[in-house]
């Protein structure tokens, strides 16, 4: 697969919460690209800054949130060739004839993204009606059919309130919804994580089939590594605001090179709810307001060294530069002796995502 | 359907008890204010009247106190409310006559001050943290000044002082009453200034509440969904505004009745034909079976108020139509 | 178990200040008050002067002079009123939402039965009943308001107490053994108390608001002074009519400060209760202190470039939020 775009490139990315000496700083200088029909998987603890990361690309963050540094561009293709639009410096009209056209997003709780008090019909009718406004009655309710059969959901849930379907149909309403307008890119935040096992598996086998089908790029955040493996392309590990390793999805989950993915990947995630419980990591994620000097890391780290408690890792290119890990263990001039477990060999002809 | 059925059983169990109560009340009161009035009207009405008072109360003063209360019963059932000692009439029908200066004045006022009062606190809590926050202080001191003191300000400011609007009285008194251009002129400029007073002194409240509502609302991530979406951003307070109402409405119990009380002394400020006007007289005259009647009117329309808001409740909200037993 | 820390907002502030003035002349009043407020000894319809600060009335009364003293009668039979409503919301509502069952059905039946039947319109039946001794001793119709003004109280307090019931702590002293009455009263009430904070301070605006009226209408003594019976004077003296805005003025604005004042503080209590209307409440003059551009819109998450970062230590903005629309 050959990329000639990236639909998304992020650059020294930065929020904030609150103002002035108030403030604290949840994402810090993240940087990627996304390339068209690609899958990006974020990771991290609860609280490590992936939900601020996402709203704050799409502008959707709320006060007190604000975005401190950095560039987002997103490339629209068209029938005149891609056109850059930058996130940051457009206005409020100008970012709301992108949304949902070009981006759009799923929320993690899908009961209180559904407005209770509106049929599922007329959900999808408003957004057909908002952005195309050529589409008859008849179409717009056509389409919300065949969006919904997409999804394997019956046309009378169109007829249903929120409150009349179950936590996975409602879910997979908003995908369909998600992908009315077939957009480039979809943001998923947590969409599964309020869900049983089973159904988890299965939205995310559907959306598989229909990433593979539509061909749009993807942001998918998620607190289960198992789970990204099988739909990502590459993974970004968040850790207190910063991306702590990047890598190739196969490349990251079989051959870990920074503490914390590992302790991620040796935590179990809760069957039920959104919190998790790192029974891989000791300790829990750092308060924002108070976070350690060096490595954020580094408190919970089993590897830690004195370096670590002093000096902020930088982002090192490994392993042929196909990926980055912030962490000093790799870095050769300390001269630190890696540990087996973080530098496994991987060969990646093994396959990806089944 | 249960739900509205359940809140019907409520009301109807409130008109029972407040008929029982209006029956009951002077029979507990000390000192028996039924014997005095008698004491007191004797010599100055015909023994016909005195008659009449006493089955009003009870027929005759003698019977056991349920057999009362079932004649009681019988003459509500027949329609009978007894006759007013001052207007020296049947109470059923002055009130009868009465009844529309008031639903008319106090049912638009409450409608328009709904309303605007509603539509200015979604605006002011989308907006939250602009100038506009700057109103809050003062629609808080409008919603504790008392009606009847903001209609006696109103008179004395745009009537007495400014003569933009009529004094008193609920249309021109050289007019006698027909269809035509002049007296609804009359009619209308004379309500203005009521009206007025009851819409500014209870719109704040629902204004305040609205807001903040409106402000929990946006905070939902239906409406961070809906801005997602790409939609207009009237559409986006739509959807929120939408949801926010919903406590405005289950909220009407409270509101309607401290409206309806407030109101009804405006009547008497502005000259206003009307129950509220009833009332008072019907105090100062100590007159029994018209405070009775009156009571027993203004209670029944605010249940009947009462029981509309749970009927739009129940429209506006889908959860309430197929909820399982709650 | 916390206590309740109000958010010292301005408007909290102004709030106390306001009522702590009244509390002062409640207490003080009938003292500082320069004549006896029912000496008709004056010159009538005399307008604001330094003899009569608020001028005299149509009977040659000292306006002054009634408010201060009015002012002991209006608050003290609004408290007691307001307090009183308030203990008997608690235990009808902590009762119904704790024990539940046929208890919390009979007494939520009541509690909806007081809240449709309208106040105001009762208490007039009621005290026209009274005899007239009854009817002046402040202390009958106080308890008389309380008793129409408890069921809103009554009502929140058992929606919270039985979302209360069934949280972690209160499972805990349940099985710990604790009785029912020491469980609701140790562990749940104090998590009751910005909810009956806020019914108090509206059961007390209540009844101040009803007293008043009361008065207006003659339904209270009318030679003992409260700020109803001023207004009471007022009307049927056809104070309005020949504008006489100094007799009818303060007794009305006085009712209305004593209401913004509880109202105010209850901004303060609502916001604690819902933290949603405290946050992101940047104020106008806080984003001009930050050179924060305009207030931050849903949807359009503010970007404001920061420079130097961590060491933010004077004025960390660079540029003002992105582009201007
Ligand atoms: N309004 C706010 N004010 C201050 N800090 C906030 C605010 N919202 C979030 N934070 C902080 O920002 C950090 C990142 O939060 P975020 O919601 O992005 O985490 P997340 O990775 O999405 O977690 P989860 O998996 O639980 O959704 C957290 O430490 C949180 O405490
Ligand atoms: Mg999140």
């Amino acid at each position: 697969m050959t990329e000639q775009t990236n639909i998304l490139e992020v650059k020294d990315f930065s929020v904030n919460y609150g103002y002035g000496e108030a403030s604290v700083r949840a994402v810090s200088d993240v940087s990627f690209t996304l390339g068209t029909s690609r899958v990006l998987g974020v990771a991290g603890e609860s609280g490590s800054g992936k939900s601020t990361l996402v709203y704050g690309l799409t502008r959707l963050l709320r006060a007190p949130g604000v975005i401190s540094s950095g560039d987002v561009i997103l490339n629209i293709p068209g029938p005149d060739g891609v056109r850059s639009f930058d996130m940051l410096a457009a206005t409020e009209e100008e970012i709301r004839s992108v949304r949902w056209t070009n981006i759009s997003i799923v929320l993690q709780s899908a009961l209180s993204a559904l407005n209770p008090l509106r049929r599922i019909g007329r959900e999808f009718d408003e957004v057909f009606r908002t952005h195309d406004k050529s589409l008859s009655k008849d179409d717009r309710k056509a389409r919300a059919i065949e969006l919904l059969a997409m999804v394997g959901l019956d046309a009378n849930r169109l007829d249903r309130f929120p409150h009349e379907l179950s936590g996975g149909q409602r879910q997979r309403v908003m995908i369909a919804m998600a992908l009315a307008l077939r957009p480039e890119l979809v943001i998923m935040d947590e969409p599964t994580t309020a869900l049983d096992v089973v159904t988890q598996r299965e939205i995310v086998s559907e959306l598989y089939e229909l990433r593979k089908q539509l061909g749009f790029a993807m942001i998918f955040i998620t607190h289960d590594l198992s789970l990204l493996v099988e739909l990502a392309d590459e993974i970004m590990v968040m850790y207190a605001g910063h991306i702590v390793e990047r890598a190739v999805a196969t490349e990251l989950y079989n051959a870990p090179r920074h503490p914390y993915t590992l302790g991620l990947m040796n935590s179990f995630p809760p069957l039920h709810g959104q919190r998790e419980v790192m029974t891989g990591i000791p300790g829990s994620p750092p308060d924002l307001k108070a976070l350690p000097t060096g490595c954020t890391f580094s408190p919970r780290c089993p590897y830690a060294m004195d370096i670590c408690r002093e000096k902020v890792p930088p982002q090192l290119p490994l392993d042929n530069g196909t990926r980055l890990v912030a962490c000093w263990l790799h870095e050769p001039s300390v001269g630190a002796a890696v540990p087996v477990e973080l530098s496994k060999k991987f060969v990646s002809n093994a396959g990806g995502a089944q | 359907m249960r739900m509205l059925l359940r809140r019907l059983g409520v009301y109807a169990f409130t008109a029972w008890v407040t008929i029982t109560v209006n029956f009951i009340l002077p029979h507990l009161m000390p000192g028996d204010p039924i014997q005095q009035l008698i004491a007191k009207l004797t010599g100055r009405v015909t023994p016909e009247e005195i008659r009449a008072i006493k089955e009003q109360f009870g027929a005759g003063l003698d019977q056991p106190l349920y057999l009362q209360y079932l004649h009681y019963w019988g003459h509500l059932l027949q329609g009978q409310l007894g006759t007013s000692i001052s207007l020296s009439a049947p109470v059923a029908q002055v009130l009868g006559s009465q009844i529309w200066w008031t639903i008319g004045l106090i049912g638009i006022a409450a409608v328009l001050s709904f309303v605007i009062g509603t539509f200015l606190g979604v605006v002011f809590g989308w907006t939250r943290g602009s100038r506009f926050d700057s109103v809050i202080p003062l629609a808080t001191f409008l919603q504790s000044v008392p009606y009847y003191f903001l209609g006696t300000i109103l008179i004395m400011a745009f009537a007495v002082h400014f003569h933009f609007f009529p004094l008193q009285n609920a249309y021109d008194q050289y007019l006698s009453p027909g269809f035509n251009t002049t007296y609804i002129w009359s009619l209308f400029r004379h309500s203005q200034l009521p009206i007025l007073s009851i819409v500014l002194s209870s719109l704040a409240g629902w204004m305040l509440g609205m807001r903040n509502m409106m402000i929990t609302t946006v905070a939902e991530d239906f409406v961070l969904m809906a801005v997602a979406k790409g939609l207009p951003r009237r559409r986006v307070i739509f959807h929120a505004a939408r949801n926010a109402i919903l406590p405005s409405v289950a909220n009407f119990a409270l509101a309607i009745g401290l409206l309806v009380s407030g109101s009804l002394l405006v009547e008497q400020i502005f000259n206003y034909p009307g129950v509220g006007n009833l009332l008072v007289q019907a105090v100062g005259n100590e007159d029994y079976p018209l405070l009775q009647g009156i009571f027993l009117l203004i209670t029944f329309t605010v249940l009947g108020a009462n029981f509309l808001a749970d009927l739009l409740y129940y429209l506006l909200d889908p959860r309430t139509r197929t909820a399982t037993a709650h | 178990m916390k206590s309740i820390q109000i958010p010292r907002s301005p408007k909290v502030l102004i709030g106390f200040g306001i009522l702590l003035v009244f509390i002062v002349l409640t207490v003080i009043g009938p003292w500082v008050a320069p004549y006896n407020p029912s000496s008709s000894a004056f010159i009538p319809n005399l307008k604001p002067s330094w003899q009569h600060w608020l001028g005299t009335t149509t009977l040659g009364q000292d306006v002054m002079s009634q408010l201060l003293v009015g002012c002991r009668a209006t608050m003290v039979v609004g408290f007691i009123a307001g307090f009183v409503a308030t203990i008997l919301s608690i235990v009808v509502g902590l009762a119904a939402g704790y024990v539940g069952g046929r208890t919390d059905e009979g007494l939520s039946l009541l509690s909806n039965v007081f809240l449709a039947i309208p106040g105001l319109p009762l208490l007039i039946v009621i005290n026209s009943y009274l005899p007239s001794g009854e009817q002046a001793n402040p202390l009958v119709v106080g308890l008389v308001i309380a008793l129409t003004g408890w069921a809103w109280g009554a009502r929140v307090l058992r929606a919270q107490t039985m979302s209360l019931r069934d949280r972690d702590f209160v499972e805990a002293a349940r099985i710990i053994g604790e009785s029912r009455s020491r469980i609701m009263f140790s562990e749940i009430g104090p998590n009751l108390l910005p909810i009956l904070a806020s019914s108090l301070l509206f059961t007390i605006l209540y009844s101040v608001g009803v007293y008043t009226t009361l008065a207006f209408l003659g339904l209270t003594n009318v030679a003992t002074w409260n700020w109803g019976t001023m207004l009471y004077w007022a009307q049927s003296n056809n104070a309005a009519l020949a504008n006489e805005w100094w007799w009818v003025g303060p007794p009305g604005i006085a009712i209305a400060l004593v209401g913004t004042s509880l109202a105010l503080i209850n901004f303060g209590i609502d916001e604690f209760i819902n933290p949603r209307l405290r946050a992101g409440g940047l104020s106008a003059r806080r984003r001009r202190q930050l050179g924060v551009a305009r207030r931050p819109r849903l949807g359009f998450t503010p970007v404001q470039r920061i420079t130097t970062y961590p060491e933010i230590s004077t004025i960390p903005v660079t540029s003002a939020e992105g582009i201007a629309q």
